[in-house]
């Protein structure tokens, strides 16, 4: 009669790594540790310039760290960056669509404002507009503020590509991966997002 | 000479957005640091479960095939389950229809179909009357 403790080991513990394949999982883990320590102060900052919310641009970075982590930790470590904001940026798209449904919904409900949060204002009234006895540090906040504000007022694809490209400085390539769109299209949508922001912001900058 | 002007004023702009970018990341205060030190934790985590299960049980492979094996159990159950398999039919229903399945069956150009009944129909009225004598035997 079979006895299970005469079984060989590896039938009983199958699902434990080999030492070489434990030793490689834990190389990769490392390397994702490093990657998402490097990335997400940028990429939440990110999500904020999208998303104003700093609870939502939270959820929507831990969101995408658990996605890459969980399905493509196993690709080469070149893929994350792009893929990385790849899910970002469906995330932000989702919660603003989201958002969207909500304020409709809303503007049906008896009572309700059109717009709770303000956004049909015209975006610059809401920056304070910075004195000539301002300290820099202040002055500066409030430049970040403005191009913030004006960020957020431009279409999507043209925010994610300024932020792709600038902010987190992808080359085209992989600014079209993340956005998952033609290296042209990317060219195209930074280029009326830079042409938009400079007539926006004039001679201020 | 404007176009060289204008690229000028476009890079002026880039760098700078940049730069506040940065340092507007480099300002972001503990509260958010740590939380997000939390969600890379939760993340490593994660990938590291996922790289423990063993491969036939990681959710990418096991997700299709689940759903297959789950469309392949409602075919059976459909298949298996119908009406005639829960309610067998009386034999004598099963013969009827054998007869029919050979008759329609048959090649009807040759007409061995209509001569197969006719005979059957000779023969049932010749032990009819032999077993039933009328009273005109």
């Amino acid at each position: 009669m079979p006895r299970f403790d005469t079984l060989p080991n590896a039938w009983m513990v199958w699902d434990f790594p080999a030492p070489a394949r434990r030793g490689a999982v834990l190389e990769q883990t490392r390397e994702l540790d490093k990657f998402l320590a490097e990335i997400e102060r940028r990429a939440f900052r990110m999500a904020q310039v999208a998303l104003r919310d700093p609870d939502d641009a939270m959820d929507v970075v831990q969101d995408a760290m658990l996605k890459l982590a969980r399905n493509y930790s196993s690709k080469p470590s070149a893929e994350w960056r792009p893929l990385f904001y790849r899910i970002m940026e469906n995330g932000i798209r989702d919660l603003q669509r989201r958002r969207t449904v909500r304020r409709r919904l809303m503007a049906w409900l008896p009572g309700s404002r059109e717009d709770p949060e303000g956004e049909a204002q015209d975006p610059l009234e809401s920056v304070a507009d910075g004195g000539p006895d301002v300290p820099e540090a202040l002055m500066q906040l409030e430049a970040m503020q403005k191009l913030e504000v004006l960020l957020r007022a431009l279409p999507a694809r043209q925010r994610e590509a300024f932020t792709l490209r600038n902010f987190e400085g992808l080359d085209v390539a992989d600014t079209a991966k993340a956005m998952g769109c033609s290296e042209g299209s990317v060219k195209t949508h930074y280029s009326r997002a830079v042409h938009t922001l400079r007539e926006q912001l004039g001679e201020v900058w | 000479m404007g176009e060289y002007m204008q690229e000028e004023r476009a890079n002026a702009l880039e760098s700078h957005s940049r730069r506040l970018f940065l340092e507007s990341v480099d300002g972001l205060d503990m509260r958010v640091r740590s939380r997000l030190t939390q969600a890379r934790n939760a993340a490593l985590e994660a990938a590291a479960a996922s790289s423990r299960r063993p491969w036939l049980f990681q959710a990418r492979i096991l997700t299709p095939a689940t759903g297959l094996s789950a469309a392949m159990v409602v075919v059976a159950a459909l298949w298996l389950g119908a009406p005639m398999g829960r309610h067998p039919m009386p034999v004598a229903d099963q013969a009827g229809l054998e007869d029919l399945d050979i008759v329609a069956s048959s090649d009807e150009a040759s007409g061995d179909a209509m001569e197969m009944l006719q005979n059957d129909l000779d023969f049932y009225d010749f032990a009819d009357k032999a077993t039933n004598p009328g009273p005109d035997a």
